[in-house]
């Protein structure tokens, strides 16, 4: 227990981020949250629709559904991509001695290119017409029959505008996982390896055990970086062709901004804040549960 | 134009909690009459507007706005512009909603600005042009473009076109193929068009209104102007005649592959360029684009080729062979709120000047006043603006105008659905109607 001045010394010095915090974050929420209960075009004053709003997207929105499927598709492609290929590329760093730096600050380097910039590039990666990089690969290969453009055909989008967010922050996941990874004590491994473990043992036994905290915060970091995911997808096919790479927060930003449903968008947003929650909440309880 | 894009995005998002703020404080009910009292205070006022940069509205607006600067010390104009139409419209509904408007506003006459209107927040610009004694010098077309349904009028036109179908004579030959004068020989034409290799349209899918343009063709030709007027406030059906012929129209010509592959993902310039490279036979676009397609700009080999047909009729078509598109392109709104003798008084000594100075950009102007054809016109220049002299009485309404926003953007994602033969056009016909009894009643109630 702190003595009585320094709790309030603590007190003072803890209010201001406090404020920050709950004048730019969580007043926003409450404020979607009372919002999604009324119908607001943003001319004429609100009505109160209660639970109107919810129900309608949950029972007949069919895009809202579409886009809540397209989302989880997201989500595990961005996953796969951050954290999976991450941990191998951080794995694999360990072995390599030279070069490391350069190979680190190499696979960074998206993490700091703006947005627009990346969504650019890849429209020009996933052309068709002119011919863009995926296709020509494809033809040099004598692929031909693949070629298609991948960014308005509705059985690719959805993951040519998820590999782009992917790809992205690889790199970043890459920097903590080695970061985390050259943490394990090398004698445990070295004693390990005396013992005869190979290196899939000494990964699964040793390592991965001993960087799960920093691993399960990549995970949240990661899903719920994927579940807010917008700009990407929204640059590249603005949620087209049709519904095809329409996510929840594309789909709430149009539903705001485009068709002037204010409540309805809010509504949206609750729900997203709802899946954030959740989803943390689902990898801690795993997690513990395997920890038990 | 992605960057245009991230733009409107950037201010967006930081506008979100904004919008969540200011639930409610929708404007008051203020004289929208054009007549206002007292002396004229120079300030700084701004214009929130879509049009391309370095066009000649913005060159002709921002030469203008420095003369009245120079007699008014204290003025100045600052556009705030995204030329990106569907950023715009997110940008200018997000402030109409934060009442964060300003003195000036580009918006056509859509269902969202109708309602903006009935709450007052515009001024009367048929009563503001009848008091600056311009009213007459406009066309009719051009005012009527901008009128809203029950014949008000709360926007300032500054542009007029006719949109017209530009296509390649050379490849029309190869394919042995005559200019349509129906939208079957259209289809036909196409189709013979795709089998020779060449994409027989361009069309720039990423805007989303140059593919909405075809989707109102068959319903304008079989019903005229009258359908979408009652299609908007769900008081006919997209799966009526008109609308069924038309989604049957458009999946045959997705099916004969009248559009480029991957039309859904190219913007405007690179669907121009397909046309004008000499790939693409056809490309649908108005005549605020003849500097580009009809005078040396045009790459050489190309000026030889273009040629132009209008919109083609139905057997049985009730609009005639001369009456299609022809828009008065996106108009200025005056907000009633910010409305002051300053604002009046620019936008006389705007109005007084303009209509010549816009004539001598070689483009079609608002006004009767004829444009200057530039000295490196083709011929095909001067037979394109001569269409506008011999326009019929109906004009087709773009339909991105006149739907409700939420059933607008449906149409827009299932219309290229519908091309692309992703989905069959009674898939179509039912989502778009179940879209249009949901969305349309919140705008059309009353």
């Amino acid at each position: 227990m702190l003595p009585h001045r320094s709790r309030l010394s603590v007190l003072v010095f803890l209010a201001p981020p406090l404020l920050l915090f709950g004048g730019g974050v969580l007043l926003p929420i409450v404020q979607s949250l009372v919002l999604s209960f009324f119908e607001w075009d943003g001319i004429t004053g609100l009505d109160f629709v209660g639970l109107e709003n919810y129900r309608a997207l949950l029972l007949h929105d069919d895009v809202f559904r579409t886009a809540f499927g397209n989302q989880l598709v997201y989500l595990v492609i961005c996953l796969l991509l951050q954290v999976g290929g991450g941990l191998l590329v951080a794995t694999l760093l360990m072995t390599i001695t030279r070069g490391r730096e350069v190979l680190k600050v190499l696979y960074l380097m998206p993490a700091v290119i703006s947005t627009p910039a990346i969504a650019l590039l890849f429209q020009r990666i996933y052309s068709f017409e002119p011919e863009g990089l995926v296709n020509t690969l494809l033809g040099a290969v004598g692929l031909d029959a693949l070629a298609r453009p991948w960014l308005s055909d509705v059985s690719t989008v959805l993951t040519a505008v998820s590999v782009p967010e992917g790809w992205r922050f690889l790199g970043l996941y890459t920097v903590i996982l080695y970061a985390a990874l050259l943490s394990v004590p090398r004698e445990l491994e070295e004693a390990a390896s005396l013992d005869g473990a190979n290196a899939w043992q000494v990964f699964a036994r040793i390592r991965f055990p001993h960087i799960m905290p920093v691993f399960v915060t990549t995970l949240i970091m990661a899903t719920t970086y994927a579940l807010r995911g917008f700009d990407i997808p929204f640059l590249l096919t603005n949620g087209g062709p049709g519904q095809a790479s329409e996510l929840v927060t594309t789909y709430m930003y149009k539903t705001a901004f485009t068709s002037g449903h204010y409540g309805s968008a809010s509504a949206i947003s609750v729900i997203i804040v709802l899946e954030c929650l959740v989803a943390v909440g689902l990898i801690l309880l795993v997690l513990r549960r395997k920890a038990d | 134009m992605k960057r245009k894009q991230f733009l409107a995005l950037a201010a967006g998002t930081a506008s979100l909690p904004l919008v969540a703020a200011c639930g409610g404080s929708s404007g008051g009910a203020a004289s929208t009459a054009a007549a206002v009292d007292g002396e004229i205070e120079p300030r700084a006022i701004s214009w929130l507007l879509s049009r391309p940069a370095n066009g000649p509205v913005i060159e002709i607006m921002t030469a203008l706005a420095e003369d009245y600067a120079a007699e008014h010390d204290g003025f100045s104009l600052k556009l705030i512009t995204t030329p990106d139409r569907p950023s715009y419209i997110q940008k200018y509904e997000t402030l109409a909603a934060a009442n964060e408007l300003p003195e000036l506003f580009d918006t056509d006459a859509t269902p969202f600005a109708a309602k903006l209107n009935s709450a007052g927040r515009m001024i009367d610009v048929e009563d503001l042009l009848t008091q600056l004694g311009v009213l007459e010098d406009f066309r009719p077309a051009a005012l009527d473009y901008q009128r809203f349904d029950d014949g008000s009028l709360r926007m300032i036109p500054l542009e007029f076109g006719v949109e017209l179908f530009w296509y390649n004579k050379g490849l029309f030959e190869e394919a042995g193929v005559e200019v349509p004068t129906t939208l079957d020989e259209l289809t036909s034409a196409c189709e013979a068009l795709a089998a020779t290799g060449a994409t027989p349209i361009a069309v720039g899918g990423q805007d989303a209104w140059p593919l909405e343009r075809y989707v109102a063709y068959q319903p304008f030709r079989i019903a005229g102007p009258d359908y979408v007027t009652k299609l908007k406030s769900a008081d006919a059906a997209f799966a009526d005649e008109p609308g069924a012929a038309s989604a049957a129209w458009l999946a045959k010509l997705g099916e004969v592959g009248a559009f480029q592959q991957g039309f859904s993902s190219v913007g405007y310039a690179d669907a121009q360029a397909l046309f004008t490279s000499g790939k693409a036979a056809i490309y649908n676009m108005g005549t605020w684009e003849l500097p580009n397609l009809a005078t040396s700009a045009l790459p050489e080999a190309m000026r030889e080729q273009i040629g132009f047909f209008t919109l083609p009729v139905t057997d049985g078509s009730v609009t005639g062979a001369d009456e299609f598109v022809a828009p008065s392109g996106i108009g200025v709104a005056v907000n009633a709120q910010t409305y002051d003798p300053l604002v009046r008084d620019f936008l006389a000594f705007v109005l007084e000047r303009y209509p010549a100075e816009y004539a001598k950009s070689g483009l079609l102007g608002p006004t009767g006043i004829d444009p200057v054809v530039p000295e490196d016109a083709l011929p095909i220049y001067q037979e394109a603006i001569g269409v506008a002299a011999e326009l019929g009485e109906a004009t087709l309404m773009p339909w991105d105008t006149q739907l409700d926003p939420a059933t607008n953007s449906r149409l827009q994602q299932e219309l290229v659905l519908l091309v692309q033969g992703d989905v069959t056009p009674e898939q179509f016909l039912s989502t778009m109607d179940e879209a249009l009894t949901t969305n349309a009643p919140k705008y059309f109630e009353d």
